[in-house]
């Protein structure tokens, strides 16, 4: 089989050598996986002094002294694995070897590697709602990692269960993590694919040259204008998931004349819905870079990336929904003047530009300083449904007004509604079969009637009951590094990094459209005197702003809430790799100093005054300092079986979302608010010959003293008296303990030059270790609120997070004719809702004086509390494409089609905490007709499918 | 080749900025929301046919409103007929919930009828003086809640329309008319009166309930369940009637207005249908800030103890002849003071009840009332007299050197002596010429002996201005 791929090459190499009088030996070298040009590589005949690097298009050319006869070509490059090719060379011929593949060496550690991605991987980035692909893996060659990328993503797999918020984004070694929540915003440099093939992706903990990195791994984009190889590209992509088309335009200059490089791309991505109904998706990105090399020791390099993203979101349904309308419904959004309108939009305008220093000080020490500030704007909008008028009467005011909430799957428009009874009468039916086929004939939001109600409201004013208002972040962050490497000895690398962030983030509704209306009122339309307002009357509970009380608000204005935050995040790194013949291993440390200060730029009628149980003026600052050590090692048994094997223990601030327990009304911070410790250790064994590679790894990661925050509406809580248990609150969850355990698998085989066969798995278990404590605030509530022991058992419930288990078999097919085939199924298990927490705590037995309701019975509470699995499904991909060369053109097309059987599949789900104690949960779930407050599902993408063609010179 | 390269990256240019327009924008223009006349499919029909209708079907000529279990449906077939009627009520408040009241007229209304709609909020399409046209074909009528009602038929009471039916059943005229209220005294409201929008003059809310520390807000006291239900007096009859506020309102916390004055409301019944409810729309319509009519001086002996002496704190029971002193009874709930020489045993009994001192300069135009009844009548037995004085000392010693002055009034004995324990009320005693600090007396005069020994009762006595 080898041999005819080499006679394949020789005919390469004497069909195309023409008329040339010189002997000439020119080739290129491509990407395996890619089929991209590598450049770099180094080309060596072998026995002879000819050594030469590829250029950007991955070319070479040897013009002289080329010796004749039976030659051996070597083609090496750092990261890759070597090979070699046999060549005869004929005197006054050329020999045209283009198209030399090099594949992705996943075992070579003892650098980062610059990898280049293919179109499959990026064009996999899907920053939608649930935006549950980790991107990280995009960058990676490693036959599991890829798996995970590519054919898992669509159905929130996490290897290894790990969230986004546990891997480091960086560019040109700047963390684009965002303080928030800890997670990379990838719409923040989405649709700038051919400026992002260089990208170097370190594994979980092992040693990264730019930072201590975290449990999924570290990826740092390198958008340097001279890192890009000369020439443009140009492509059009057609699909129909989440955008419907993408065109994009790119030009790198290479280095020129006075050691100037430049890049620049811009593309668009538009559609007016992607597989969900109404999610449009309307995106321009634009990216310049700069170069100068100053001389042999420095190098300046600007990169600006202006990535705008506008998107119309969708959200989880119940089961009813879904039979009702399927899995491509979508209640935001509803037909305006005759068109679509989707009354969630998600908008992003986040520019980057970074200034980065590169000094090599010596040919061993190299220090890359970078400064970058990111500013703009994350807004969301939705309905705002609580509109009103002031009515002065003698000195008391009130606020008349306010409406139901318009969305069209509000509990009361379905047919679960009307038969809750256990009876249901003959009128109930009639009922339900009204909203069913109103719901299943329409069922979308009604955008005339919001405008209707604001227009007959004008002749009481002009204020809009209905509103269109956007949720806005505002950052403002300056970040600035610098990164030290040194090679300290031939087997000892020094790296080392100091960090500073520093980010204001602004935090307000807006109004977006008054739906013609001509203001609105700035009141809380649902405030209501309470405990916790001892002595305020109804009107100052009800302002948002008390320094600025009833103001009518227009479009553009801050309203409802209005605060700042402002963070600073110091680090320090330190890591030392060592290299031997047998053994390799790393040592690293962390250290790093988080600081949180809110300032509330409005005084909150419900939370007066100021200070850490105020809204106003500054609170509390919030500090928390920070270690983490690792270690690990590659033992190499012999050249074919490798042990690798990495620890870490640290411990990582909350993000600013887990900090506050309701940072939009107060200054209160989370009770208990700790740093999150985390301990993990995976030890993989590695095979490698030509024809297989395998990787099997073995997992754990236990994380202590976790935080999280969540909102919800819930009725009957526990101990507050009758009819007074209805509260919109904030839970607190803290001492969260998780342990993720596992193993996963990737074999790749290449059985013949041309066929791949790959496999990949994952056997997970992600379960809470303690009984987390719970807490609830509420503007209702006066105190915190706790239930029972305080505590919510949660101890190994499973951790909501994808599918715990999920198996892939593939081949490729490479033709040398260069077109591919590739097909995988993939098999995923074990996948989990996201329980309610409340409903596990005490409140759950608790009747409302906080006794044990007295019909409680432990058996059925068992059943009624069991964590619900969802069923497991197959899913079948298939990629294909082929490129051409003509004359200094490369043109080419790809295209993939996923979920070929069009299974329908949960992807997740969380309970819905409206409900949660032992009656109401019975009752609903007993009901003959369904729940009226069942949970909420996201399904995953029935068949769908991604075009690509582009020209590349 | 170059410039080729920048024209296709110039024509790429050109191509994003064309795809621009290809994707929804935030830019919607507002929409014609103008209410376009209807074309009805059928007939109108007013909504006094709707209670023939019904009263037809209950066997009534006229609507009988205690009949609360005769429904009557409109067949689905046949040609459609619309009743017509303008919006009165407002669920903006949140005083409304899922129901929509309709009256015939914009001024001097004579029917009335709620509409039941499964939707929440109403006022945004039914204004108040919108015209409306509900289709009745299908619909089922009955007194629900004690008013005429029309919806489908939910077993053997009348339902809500369904929200997605609600076009079908309920039109929008363009029309929206400025709604005069029919001005009605409290002591006027029957039955064929509710539904209707009422404006009611003079009238305040019980001193008790709203004036004073313990002052009473709409309906977000501890004790309101449902509705938060006041009482509504009517300054120019002394009638009250009950004013009802839904716990869901927006203004459930204002406090009552303590005020005397008017409201525009809608007369509607309670939930059980066997009680009058004045409900608004917004407490907008309230205009009650004028001086209240009560009493100078009031007394109602509901804290009496029966059949014990007569003790209210600040009156004076004084017996000038005979041991017999003023007692307190309780009949039925209802206190009264009362005098009876029966069985006293005394040849002679003079018994006085004076009043506490009343600043009588404090206000000008007082008018005394007060309720008498009586028992055991004997022939030429005259007992009761009313007196004044203003240079009463306020002693027991000085009862009999102060100066008093009697007053006509008319005398429950008199009127009809056979009537026995019916109340009679006094008549309008004029007090507008007494000055300073004036008292009140009743002075029962009898013998037990001489069988002049009449049971008399004296209740709600009041002192208010004309």
């Amino acid at each position: 089989m080898k041999k005819s791929f080499l006679l394949f090459l020789f005919g390469i190499a004497f069909s195309l050598s023409s008329f040339a009088q010189q002997t000439l030996v020119k080739g290129s070298v491509l990407d395996g996986t890619t089929g991209e040009p590598i450049p770099d590589v180094t080309v060596t005949i072998e026995g002879t002094e000819l050594s030469m690097i590829t250029d950007a298009k991955g070319e070479f050319s040897f013009s002289s002294n080329v010796p004749l006869g039976e030659q051996m070509l070597k083609i090496e490059k750092v990261g890759y694995e070597t090979k070699r090719y046999p060549i005869v060379v004929n005197g006054g011929q050329t020999v045209d070897i283009s198209g030399m593949t090099m594949d992705y060496d996943p075992t070579d550690k003892k650098d980062l590697y610059t990898i280049s991605i293919s179109d499959d991987n990026l064009n996999s980035e899907d920053d939608g709602l649930t935006d549950n692909i980790s991107g990280l893996l995009q960058a990676s060659r490693d036959v599991f990692l890829s798996a995970a990328a590519f054919d898992f993503s669509a159905t929130f797999f996490r290897p290894r269960g790990l969230d986004n918020a546990n891997g480091k984004v960086l560019i040109n070694g700047i963390e684009m993590n965002k303080q928030f929540n800890g997670r990379p915003q990838w719409g923040n440099w989405g649709g700038l694919n051919d400026v992002q093939r260089n990208q170097e992706f370190t594994m979980g903990m092992s040693a990264n040259d730019y930072n201590f990195g975290d449990l999924a791994g570290t990826n740092n984009i390198v958008m340097r204008a001279s890192k890009y190889r000369k020439g443009g590209r140009i492509s059009y992509a057609s699909a129909n998931r989440s955008y419907t088309g993408r065109v994009m335009a790119s030009y790198s200059s290479g280095l020129v004349k006075n050691g100037w490089s430049y890049s620049v791309l811009a593309s668009r991505r538009f559609g007016d819905e992607g597989f969900v109904d109404g999610t449009l998706y309307d995106s321009n990105s634009f990216f310049a870079a700069v170069e100068k090399r100053i001389n042999e020791k420095h190098s300046i390099n600007f990169t600006g990336i202006y990535a705008q993203n506008r998107r119309g979101r969708s959200t989880a349904i119940t089961q009813e929904v879904f039979d009702l309308k399927g899995r491509e419904y979508n209640p935001f959004w509803g037909e305006l003047n005759g068109e679509q309108r989707n009354s969630r939009i998600r908008e992003i305008e986040e520019p980057i530009l970074m200034l980065n220093h590169f000094w090599d000080i010596s040919d061993k020490v190299r220090l890359n300083t970078n400064v970058a500030y990111q500013f703009g704007e994350i807004a969301n909008t939705r309905i705002d449904n609580g509109g009103t008028r002031l009515v002065t009467i003698g000195n008391e005011s009130v606020y008349i007004g306010g409406a139901r909430n318009p969305t069209p799957e509000y509990y009361q428009n379905l047919p679960s509604f009307f038969l809750q009874d256990a009876n249901p009468t003959a009128f109930d039916y009639q009922q339900a079969f009204v909203a069913q086929e109103a719901f299943v004939n329409d069922g979308q939001l009604n955008w005339n009637q919001l405008y209707e109600a604001n227009a007959t409201l004008r002749n009481q004013g002009g204020n809009s009951l209905y509103a269109i208002q956007s949720d806005v972040i505002e950052d403002k962050q300056l970040s600035f590094n610098t990164i030290l490497d040194a090679d300290l000895a031939d087997n000892i690398r020094l790296n080392a990094a100091l960090n500073y962030r520093s980010l204001n983030s602004q935090n307000y509704a807006r109004i977006e459209d008054l739906l013609g209306g001509t203001g609105y009122l700035d009141v809380d339309f649902f405030a209501e005197e309470t405990p916790n307002t001892a002595g305020a009357t109804l009107e100052e509970v009800a302002q948002s702003d008390l320094r600025n009380p009833n103001r009518i608000v227009r479009e553009g204005d801050r309203y409802k809430y209005n605060y700042e935050l402002n963070a600073t995040v110091a680090s320090a790194f330190a890591q030392a790799q060592f290299k031997y013949n047998k053994i390799d291993f790393y040592l690293g440390a962390n250290l790093s100093k988080t600081s949180y200060q809110r300032n509330g730029l409005y005084e909150n009628g419900n939370f007066q005054g100021g200070g850490n149980n105020g809204s106003f003026g500054k609170g509390d600052e919030l500090d928390f300092t920070n270690y983490g050590v690792k270690a690990g090692f590659t033992y190499k048994i012999t050249g074919k079986h490798l042990v690798d094997v990495n620890g870490s223990m640290f411990s990582k601030a909350p993000g600013i979302r887990s900090s506050y327990s309701n940072a939009r009304q107060t200054n209160a911070s989370v009770i208990g608010l700790d740093s999150e410790d985390i301990k993990s250790v995976d030890v993989s064994y590695i095979y490698r010959s030509p024809i297989l590679k395998a990787r099997v790894t073995g997992f754990y990661s236990g994380f202590e003293n976790g935080t999280d925050i969540g909102f919800y509406f819930t009725e009957d809580l526990a101990g507050l008296g009758v009819d007074n248990g209805d509260a919109f609150v904030q839970e607190i969850l803290t001492n969260v303990e998780r342990r993720h355990v596992g193993v996963e698998l990737g074999v790749e085989a290449q059985v013949t030059p041309t066929i791949k066969l790959k496999g990949a798995a994952s056997v997970g278990q992600y379960t809470f270790q303690n009984n987390p404590n719970l807490y609830l605030t509420s503007v209702d509530i006066n105190g915190p609120l706790t239930f029972g022991d305080g505590t919510t058992n949660l101890k190994d419930v499973h951790v909501a997070g994808g599918p715990e288990r999920a198996f892939q078999l593939g081949f490729e097919y490479r033709d040398p004719d260069y077109w591919n085939f590739g097909l995988t199924t993939n098999f995923f298990s074990n996948a989990y809702i996201d329980v309610s927490n409340l409903a596990r705590s005490a409140n759950f037995t608790s009747d409302f004086d906080g006794n044990t309701f007295n019909d409680y019975d432990p058996i059925l509470a068992k059943e009624l509390l069991k964590q619900e699995q969802f069923d497991d499904y197959m899913l079948v991909n298939i990629i294909g494409g082929k490129s051409w060369k003509i004359n200094d053109y490369f043109i080419g097309f790809f295209a993939t089609i996923n979920n070929v059987f069009n299974q329908q599949y949960r992807t997740g789900g969380f309970e819905q905490s409206r409900l949660a104690n032992f009656r109401r949960i019975r009752d609903d779930k007993s009901r003959d007709n369904g729940p009226v407050f069942g949970s909420r599902y996201f399904f995953g993408n029935g068949t769908t499918y991604y075009f690509n063609m582009y020209v590349r010179f | 080749m170059k410039t080729l390269k920048i024209n296709k990256l110039i024509l790429l240019l050109i191509g994003l900025v064309v795809f621009n327009s290809c994707v929804e924008d935030d830019d919607f223009s507002i929409p014609n929301t103008a209410v376009v006349e209807p074309v009805l499919t059928g007939s109108t029909i007013e909504i006094s046919s709707v209670a023939g209708q019904l009263a037809q079907e209950q066997g009534n000529t006229a609507l009988d409103y205690s009949d609360d279990d005769t429904i009557y449906t409109y067949p689905t077939d046949g040609p459609d007929q619309f009743v017509t009627g303008y919006v009165i009520s407002s669920d903006e408040g949140g005083n409304y919930f899922e129901e929509i009241i309709l009256q015939n007229a914009t001024e001097n209304p004579t029917d009335g009828i709620r509409v039941l709609v499964d939707v929440n909020p109403l006022f945004i399409r039914y204004e108040v003086g919108r015209k409306v046209y509900v289709k009745v074909n299908g619909l089922s009528t009955a007194i629900s809640n004690g008013v005429l009602t029309i919806g489908p038929k939910d077993g053997d009471r009348i339902g809500k329309i369904p929200a997605p039916s609600e076009n079908d059943f309920i039109l929008r005229s363009a029309e929206v008319a400025t709604m005069t209220p029919l001005e009605i005294g409290v002591a006027d409201f029957t039955d064929d009166k509710t539904n209707l929008l009422i404006k009611l003059n003079d009238v305040q809310f019980l001193k008790s309930q709203a004036v004073g520390p313990n002052a009473l807000s709409y309906a977000s006291e501890g004790f309101d369940q449902f509705d938060g239900e006041r009482t509504l007096e009517d300054c120019s009859t002394g009638t009250s009637t009950t004013f009802a506020t839904s716990t869901f309102a927006d203004f459930k916390a204002l406090s009552l207005p303590e005020g005397k004055g008017s409201m525009i409301a809608v007369l509607q019944k309670n939930f059980f249908g066997d009680e009058f409810n004045v409900v608004v729309n917004t407490p907008e319509t309230i205009d009650m800030t004028g001086q209240r009519c009560d009493p100078v001086f009031g007394a109602d002996f509901q804290e009496a103890t029966d059949n014990t002496t007569f003790d209210t704190p600040g009156w004076i029971n004084f017996a000038e002849a005979g041991s017999r002193l003023w007692s307190e009874d309780v009949f039925s709930g209802n206190g009264t003071a009362r005098f009876s020489a029966f069985s006293s045993g005394d040849s002679s009994n003079i018994g006085w009840l004076i009043t506490p001192s009343i600043d009588m300069d404090a206000q000008t135009g007082e008018v005394l009332t007060f309720e008498m009844q009586h028992a055991f009548p004997d022939a030429g037995h005259d007992p009761m007299e009313v007196l004044y004085s203003n240079d009463f000392d306020g002693t027991e010693a000085g009862v009999l050197t102060a100066t008093w002055t009697s007053m006509p009034f008319t005398k429950s004995y008199i009127v009809d002596s056979g009537n026995w324990f019916t109340f009679v009320n006094s008549g309008e005693i004029d007090l507008s010429a007494v000055t300073g600090n004036a008292y009140i007396a009743f002075k029962y005069t009898g013998s037990d002996t001489a069988n002049q020994n009449m049971t008399i009762d004296i209740d709600d006595v009041k002192i208010s201005v004309q």
